[in-house]
């Protein structure tokens, strides 16, 4: 089952959606939506009964590879039109963390 | 902003034969000719021509001078492809100084282990200055803060609030080093290779000629490739300069991101040389299947280098498959081989060679060392295919030899080892790890296992633990200590080794399990949290009955090849605990 959620991640890539699908332009997104888009990209990696919250550390609680990692903070900067600072990124380890830094570049924008 | 020209019309076509980078760069600098970068839209950041890469070298240089920096003093610069690696790089080699190019930070979560990884290097090259994109300053004031001999360090804005004193340049001569390249090594006891302009010179121009890619004043260049990688820097910089080709560049992040703009790029620019090891094009052929633009037209291309890791055929045949509607040639891929310590450059396949293949019977290369040509090739479980890499270019010599250091025969797998003039003088500073790989007759042990067939090298894998993922080097020890730092077992309670079962090779780390049966699950998740999370890589974790233990050598080391062929055997398989999702 998993392998097969993590198998369909890697073949299709989702790239195409990210391209055809146009993101998030204007006005204010609530941190819901950000963080049922972080969960929403995150489920598949999920390990056993326990759900994906923000407190998850998610390079470690999570069955996600470095490159699927790499693939999921593209498709969030993506949908929400921001940009991460590599040493921003270094420093996420949660979903909270992540989420926050994608609203606080929102808000700079 | 427009491209810049493949052809100089002011300037006379020079392929190499200089003395010196600040001497090549002097030459380009007389052209049109120059850099430009783009960011995963396709469009250009940012360019500048030979002439203002000089230019402001030249600046950068004064700045450096002025400020009291010494000839032959090491300077950090972090290996971003932006223009202000170019500014220190080359100002570096105007002002004396030796750069030394390290990596950016990549991941979640990554900081530690960068941070760690910078005062490894910063020890190793003994650097006084450490400098990088403006986003990563605050990184290297964290690291430098325990090295006081680091007097300048932070982003572009230390240099530019430099004054700009009126000294004379101190360019690096032909017998002056030119930079150190980390590059082997285990992270923790870096490496740093002395690239000196010699031997450089002499790299290059059996690259750029006929026994390599033999450029002309037509060729144009792309590049998604790292800087502070060896195929990068000498590759696709420093060899296209000794050409005075233009460089059309993608970061390795926008690459990752959007592998398609690589060969958009190649198209729309009438680029003739690209290279990448085999999981670019994989990762070009997974993602961009599916964007394949219409006018996308490859036929400019004229030679599709692979290196920088185990050259794969059904990789390139894929690519070379999904491509041939665009004008893609599979006779010009060239499969190479090469490392940091010959500069980079060591065999080329022939010109339109494409890619050749050798398959042999997977026992024999097993329990012989002999690359006996498979029975049945179509057998994947029995026989096993390489690729071969061509001869060794020009000037140099290369040899493979059996552990008594007697020259096998064709299709006896043996120890690779290359002499000539490319070959490093040994590592920065570091005369014991130095020794151990060069011979005082000039001959270089690559640590690489591999056969001769004809003129041709066929490289089988490393002599070394050495395990590569995806074009990184990977030292099994890196990976054992960060378990052990942890705390998450005892010292000596784990090994980690790579397999590689046809698809590339993977992490496996075999660790005791000295818990109760119901925290096995928990134990395998923190091994391959902690080595995602530090090495940036995932593993399939293997637990091992603290009764059995982990093998060891006759002095007492752990045996990581035993280990390895125990779990090949099976004899883990009872207690494995699927920790990842490829063997879930």
């Amino acid at each position: 089952m998993l392998r097969e959620a993590t198998n369909s991640i890697v073949e299709n890539d989702d790239m195409n959606d990210t391209l055809v699908s146009s993101p998030v332009e204007r006005g204010s997104i609530s941190r819901a939506e950000v963080m049922g888009e972080i969960c929403h990209h995150l489920a598949p990696f999920q390990i056993g009964e326990k759900p994906i919250a923000g407190s998850t550390v998610i390079t470690k609680d999570l069955a996600i590879d470095s490159l699927a990692v790499m693939d999921m903070v593209m498709e969030i900067e993506d949908r929400f039109d921001v940009s991460i600072p590599m040493n921003v990124v270094a420093e996420i380890y949660t979903v909270d963390e992540l989420a926050d830094t994608v609203l606080k570049l929102r808000a700079r924008r | 902003m427009n491209t810049f020209p493949t052809r100089n019309i002011r300037l006379a076509y020079r392929r190499g034969a200089f003395k010196s980078v600040p001497e090549m760069l002097d030459y380009a600098a007389q052209g049109e000719t120059g850099v430009s970068f783009y960011n995963a839209k396709g469009e250009i950041r940012s360019g500048l021509s030979w002439h203002d890469v000089r230019a402001r070298a030249h600046v950068v240089a004064r700045k450096l001078i002025g400020a009291g920096f010494a000839k032959g003093d090491r300077i950090l610069i972090t290996a971003d492809t932006w223009p202000g690696f170019f500014d220190i790089f080359f100002g570096a080699q105007y002002a004396g100084l030796l750069p030394v190019p390290v990596s950016v930070p990549v991941g979640i979560g990554g900081k530690e282990a960068y941070l760690d990884q910078l005062r490894r290097q910063l020890t190793a090259s003994g650097a006084v200055a450490a400098v990088g994109i403006d986003d990563l300053a605050g990184f290297l004031a964290e690291a430098a803060a325990e090295f006081p001999a680091v007097r300048l360090h932070g982003g572009m804005e230390v240099i530019d609030s430099l004054p700009e004193k009126q000294v004379d340049l101190r360019p690096l001569g032909p017998d002056d080093d030119c930079y150190i390249q980390f590059s082997s090594g285990s992270t923790r006891h870096p490496h740093g290779v002395r690239i000196v302009q010699r031997a450089l010179m002499a790299n290059l121009d059996a690259m750029t000629g006929p026994g390599g890619l033999n450029l002309s004043a037509d060729d144009r260049t792309v590049s998604w490739l790292p800087l502070y990688h060896d195929m990068g820097l000498v590759g696709f910089l420093l060899a296209p300069l000794s050409s005075q080709c233009s460089i059309d560049y993608l970061t390795p992040r926008d690459f990752a991101r959007r592998p398609m703009q690589w060969l958009n790029l190649i198209s729309r620019n009438r680029a003739t040389v690209a290279y990448s090891p085999s999981f670019g094009y994989d990762l070009a052929t997974r993602r961009g299947a599916n964007q394949v633009p219409a006018d996308l037209d490859l036929s400019c291309w004229r030679h599709a280098g692979i290196g920088g890791d185990m050259v794969r055929a059904d990789v390139l045949q894929r690519f070379a498959e999904t491509f041939a509607s665009k004008g893609f040639d599979p006779r010009i891929f060239i499969p190479s081989y090469g490392m940091a310590e010959v500069c980079l450059a060591i065999t080329f396949g022939p010109d339109h060679g494409g890619v050749r293949t050798d398959t042999i019977d997977r026992t024999a290369l097993a329990n012989e060392q002999r690359a006996r040509p498979a029975s049945d090739p179509n057998d994947l479980l029995r026989a096993r295919r390489f690729v071969l890499c061509g001869r060794v270019v020009p000037g140099h010599r290369l040899e493979v030899r059996d552990p008594s250091g007697k020259i096998v025969s064709d299709r006896e797998v043996g120890r690779i080892f290359v002499s000539g003039p490319s070959i490093m003088p040994g590592y920065f500073n570091d005369p014991e790890a130095s020794a151990e790989v060069l011979s005082a007759d000039g001959w270089l042990d690559t640590g690489d296992l591999g056969y001769t067939l004809g003129d041709d090298i066929v490289v089988t894998g490393r002599a070394k633990d050495l395990i590569i993922v995806n074009g990184r080097n990977i030292w099994p020890q890196d990976i054992e200590w960060t378990i052990e730092a942890r705390r998450i077992v005892k010292t000596d309670d784990c090994a980690a080794f790579s397999v590689d079962d046809g698809g590339g090779e993977r992490v496996v780390v075999a660790v005791l399990a000295r818990v109760a049966p119901d925290q096995k699950a928990d134990l395998a998740r923190d091994v391959a949290g902690a080595v995602r999370e530090a090495i940036a890589v995932d593993c399939e974790v293997v637990l091992v009955p603290p009764t059995m233990g982990l093998p060891t050598t006759s002095s007492g080391k752990l045996s990581r090849a035993r280990v390895r062929a125990n779990y090949l055997a099976g004899r883990y398989a009872e207690d494995a605990a699927p920790s990842n999702p490829a063997t879930a």
